[in-house]
């Protein structure tokens, strides 16, 4: 079957120039971003729990439903510039909750990478449908941007950067304890919330243990090479990673049962909800419902 | 056996709280663990539970808190056996710390896990709270309560999960090394909190200085089996008692104690020849930003013997990885001469052998043969020659007919040998060791501390072993906060009454109890 386009547009082919020059820069950017993420220390949730803002002071079970809820009503979004509202309701939450900025910027600099992915390939290789716009080359036919392919790549990755942004506000405003407490009200079965807990916890052992470990294989001269030899070495420091795991798990259990542990990882107290709280809910579900109100209309 | 508590007329008058008769038990594996244990310990009791390396001592005191169940025998905890809902209330009376603080630290505020067991015990928020502030006040840790456990130094992680016992006010304290890798500071603050603490104590360990201090009682065990149970002052006065159970540490009162200016200071005559490493200006900052070492000069010269002290979080093991090219800092830091740049620090990693703290780290492969040839297998080194320093290495650390063992399998004294074997088979110029007696019985130090002696090589000691220092070293780096706050023969730093208010590193007490069980050790020689 033939679909003709509503239109083409036929560009010179020097345009391919930069950009081609446009897409290595962004590709390069990305990676040594992802590089940098992957070398900076992790930072634990609830790092900055103590602070005082409103989002601080926000019942959790209230902040997750509220704060989950846009989420949700965002992801549901088909028109750009309403995606483009909640990304910047996204960002005013991030500046009310007053953490510092380096926590979501490391967040969007490690899902960019993908998200450029997306915007380079989309518009090459979205389906031709009645109606796109697409930009073709002088010369070379078989190159063509489809523009709804391009709007479709920014869609998504302003729903993405919208998520990364709500990550802060509602993860890092209180103790991983009380938010999870919060997430198991909200109905989270209990042993997945203690899962999360302690899993949480020896994350950084876990990357300590690996991190003295490979130092330990560097001391004495290991170098990953292609080579069957050093595929060797690797499973033998993951297997002892395997077992060091193995053996902490079953001290930690021994440490909790010897501390009175039956099962069920006792609750923090209990945060009483007060009017604001549920207020504040009610606000942000509101701004949620009548973003995708706005968006069901003019997509009608 | 030697004398047993449970006939002692002393002990009938007061509450028996737990009683083991003929208890055994075997690991999964089959392995023998404990064998005819007959045991008892009463309220009040400060009970030494010692033994080599391997002997049976954390097993049993997981039987005590009911975290294994005896394959023979019985266990009993005020007078009835540890199960159903009595083991659960006997838990809650029983506090046991972990050789491992991560183990004991599980969840992601160090207040959470202070909390937890009094939350278990059902107290009611309000006083879940008090006792949580009142238990971290008491190890000094109110300041920190919100931090995450991986956060906090490991002097700090020790004493938050005694906070995380203490905070249930238990009956019974067991203690499970408590001091290993703790710097005399740590140790002495340790030390006092365990003199005010008014219940049962029962502490494993291999530091008897430390338990002289602590515990009336000892209880000696040797391949599972109770081999002496009487004072701990008898059994520190009389040398073949300890000698039998691989628990004499005379050798560490072998010589005098040495007199200040004795020793080859640092820059002498002796010391003229060109650095083997010179660190001018060197400074350290971790990846999260933090200041590990901060503008380092000194030099370290073919042949010398240096120890290098602080307290924990000094900056020790950061400044062994660069000095064995393992991090890198900035300022000048020179291998013969020639300045280490990123380029040219796997020349610096080939030249110095660094030996981990804990020798887990260190140790990935299926076999004892396997892991010393690693490093020479990186190198490329000919089969013949791999052979050869294999053979050579666990030679020189007593290991020769370990080849095919499991290291995995092996005890904690021959697993610290097998590191510095496989260290020692890539021929380092300098040999790094990070407190090499971590963990080890007074056998597995005597022993080490010969082969150490032995070796010709540049040395660099990191310990709070006063003996190994004294024996090893002519020359002592003291760090503290990441800058080298002296650089002087080692026998002046054994003389150094300022030491205390220079860097909190108190040796006093340590210098103290020796001294007074060289005392003990002389009268029960001469009567």
């Amino acid at each position: 079957m033939n679909i003709d386009p509503q239109a083409t547009l036929v560009l010179s082919p020097l345009w391919l120039v930069p950009a081609a020059l446009g897409i290595m820069l962004v590709a390069t950017l990305a990676l040594q971003a992802l590089q940098r993420l992957v070398e900076q220390p992790l930072t634990e949730l609830g790092a900055a729990a103590a602070g005082g803002s409103p989002l601080h002071r926000w019942e959790p079970r209230c902040k997750l439903a509220a704060l989950l809820g846009f989420a949700l009503c965002a992801v549901s979004l088909t028109s750009l510039w309403l995606v483009l509202a909640a990304l910047l309701a996204a960002a005013g939450g991030q500046a009310l909750s007053g953490l510092p900025w380096q926590g979501p910027w490391r967040r969007l600099q490690a899902i960019s990478g993908f998200l450029v992915m997306l915007v380079v390939v989309l518009p090459l290789t979205a389906t031709v449908r009645p109606g796109d716009i697409l930009l073709q080359f002088a010369g070379l036919s078989g190159l063509a941007i489809n523009l709804r392919g391009l709007e479709l790549a920014l869609l998504i990755t302003g729903k993405a950067w919208t998520v990364a942004l709500l990550a802060e506000p509602m993860l890092a405003t209180a103790a991983p304890a009380a938010t999870l407490a919060g997430l198991q009200q909200l109905g989270l079965p209990r042993r997945a919330v203690s899962l999360l807990l302690i899993s949480h916890r020896y994350l950084f052992v876990f990357r300590d243990e690996a991190a003295r470990m490979r130092i330990g294989m560097q001391a004495r001269g290991f170098r990953p090479r292609p080579s069957w030899t050093s595929l060797h070495d690797l499973g033998n420091f993951f297997g002892m990673l395997l077992v060091r795991s193995y053996e902490r798990t079953e001290r930690v259990q021994q440490a909790m049962l010897a501390r009175g542990y039956r099962g069920v990882l006792p609750q923090p107290e209990k945060i009483s909800v007060l009017p604001a709280d549920w207020l504040a809910a009610a606000l942000v579900l509101a701004l949620g419902l009548g973003l995708l109100l706005a968006d069901r209309l003019a997509g009608g | 056996m030697h004398q047993l508590a449970a006939t002692r007329p002393s002990h009938q008058a007061v509450s028996r709280l737990f009683s083991l008769r003929d208890l055994g038990y075997r690991y999964p594996d089959g392995t023998p663990a404990l064998a005819g244990i007959d045991l008892d310990i009463f309220a009040g009791d400060r009970l030494a539970l010692v033994g080599q390396n391997g002997a049976g001592k954390t097993t049993l005191a997981k039987h005590l808190n009911g975290l294994l169940k005896p394959d023979q025998g019985e266990i009993t905890y005020r007078g009835q056996p540890l199960a159903g809902a009595h083991l659960t209330q006997a838990r809650l009376e029983i506090g046991l710390l972990f050789q491992d603080a991560d183990d004991q630290l599980f969840c992601n505020s160090i207040r959470e896990d202070v909390l937890f067991g009094p939350r278990n015990q059902g107290l009611d928020p309000a006083e879940a709270e008090a006792a949580a502030e009142a238990a971290l006040a008491d190890v000094d840790l109110l300041g920190d309560a919100e931090r995450p456990p991986h956060t906090l130094s490991y002097g700090q992680r020790k004493r938050a999960a005694l906070a995380t016992l203490l905070a249930m006010q238990p009956e019974v304290l067991i203690l499970d090394e408590p001091t290993a890798n703790l710097d005399p500071r740590q140790e002495q603050l340790l030390l006092d909190l365990l003199l005010n603490y008014p219940g049962t104590l029962i502490c494993i360990t291999h530091n008897l200085l430390f338990a002289y201090e602590l515990c009336q009682r000892a209880v000696v065990l040797a391949q599972g089996r109770v081999h002496h149970d009487d004072s701990l002052r008898e059994l520190v006065a009389h040398q073949p008692s300890q000698r039998e159970h691989g628990l004499d540490f005379s050798f560490r009162f072998a010589g005098d104690p040495p007199q200040p200016g004795q020793g080859r200071p640092a820059g002498s005559p002796a010391n003229r020849q060109p650095p083997l490493l010179a660190m001018t200006g060197y400074s350290y900052r971790y990846p999260d930003g933090r200041q590990a070492l901060r503008d380092l000069t000194f030099a370290i010269r073919r042949g010398d013997r240096l120890a290098l002290v602080g307290e924990n979080g000094a900056g020790k093991s950061t400044l062994a990885g660069c000095l064995a090219g393992l991090r890198l800092g900035l300022g000048n830091l020179t291998l013969d001469g020639r300045t280490i740049t990123s380029r040219t620090r796997r020349e610096l990693t080939r030249q110095a052998g660094l030996v981990f703290q804990d020798c887990a780290d260190q140790l990935f492969c299926p076999s004892c043969f396997e892991e010393v040839a690693f490093g020479p297998r990186q190198l490329g080194w000919p089969s013949a020659a791999i052979n050869a320093a294999v053979t050579d290495a666990l030679q020189r650390v007593r290991l020769e007919n370990f080849a095919e063992r499991v290291p995995l399998h092996l005890s904690g004294g021959e697993r610290k040998r097998l590191a510095l074997a496989a260290v020692l088979a890539l021929r380092p110029q300098i040999l790094i060791l990070d407190e090499p007696t971590a963990g080890l019985d007074p056998q597995g130090e005597e022993l080490l501390l010969d082969i150490l002696s032995k070796f010709a090589v540049t040395l660099l000691l990191i310990s709070h072993d006063l003996h190994f220092i004294r024996r090893l070293t002519e020359r002592t780096l003291v760090l503290h906060e990441g800058r080298l706050v002296q650089d002087y023969a080692t026998d002046d730093f054994f003389a150094d009454a300022d030491l205390n208010s220079l860097n909190q590193l108190d040796y006093s007490y340590r210098r103290a109890s020796e001294l007074r069980l060289r005392e003990l050790r002389r009268k029960a020689a001469e009567g």
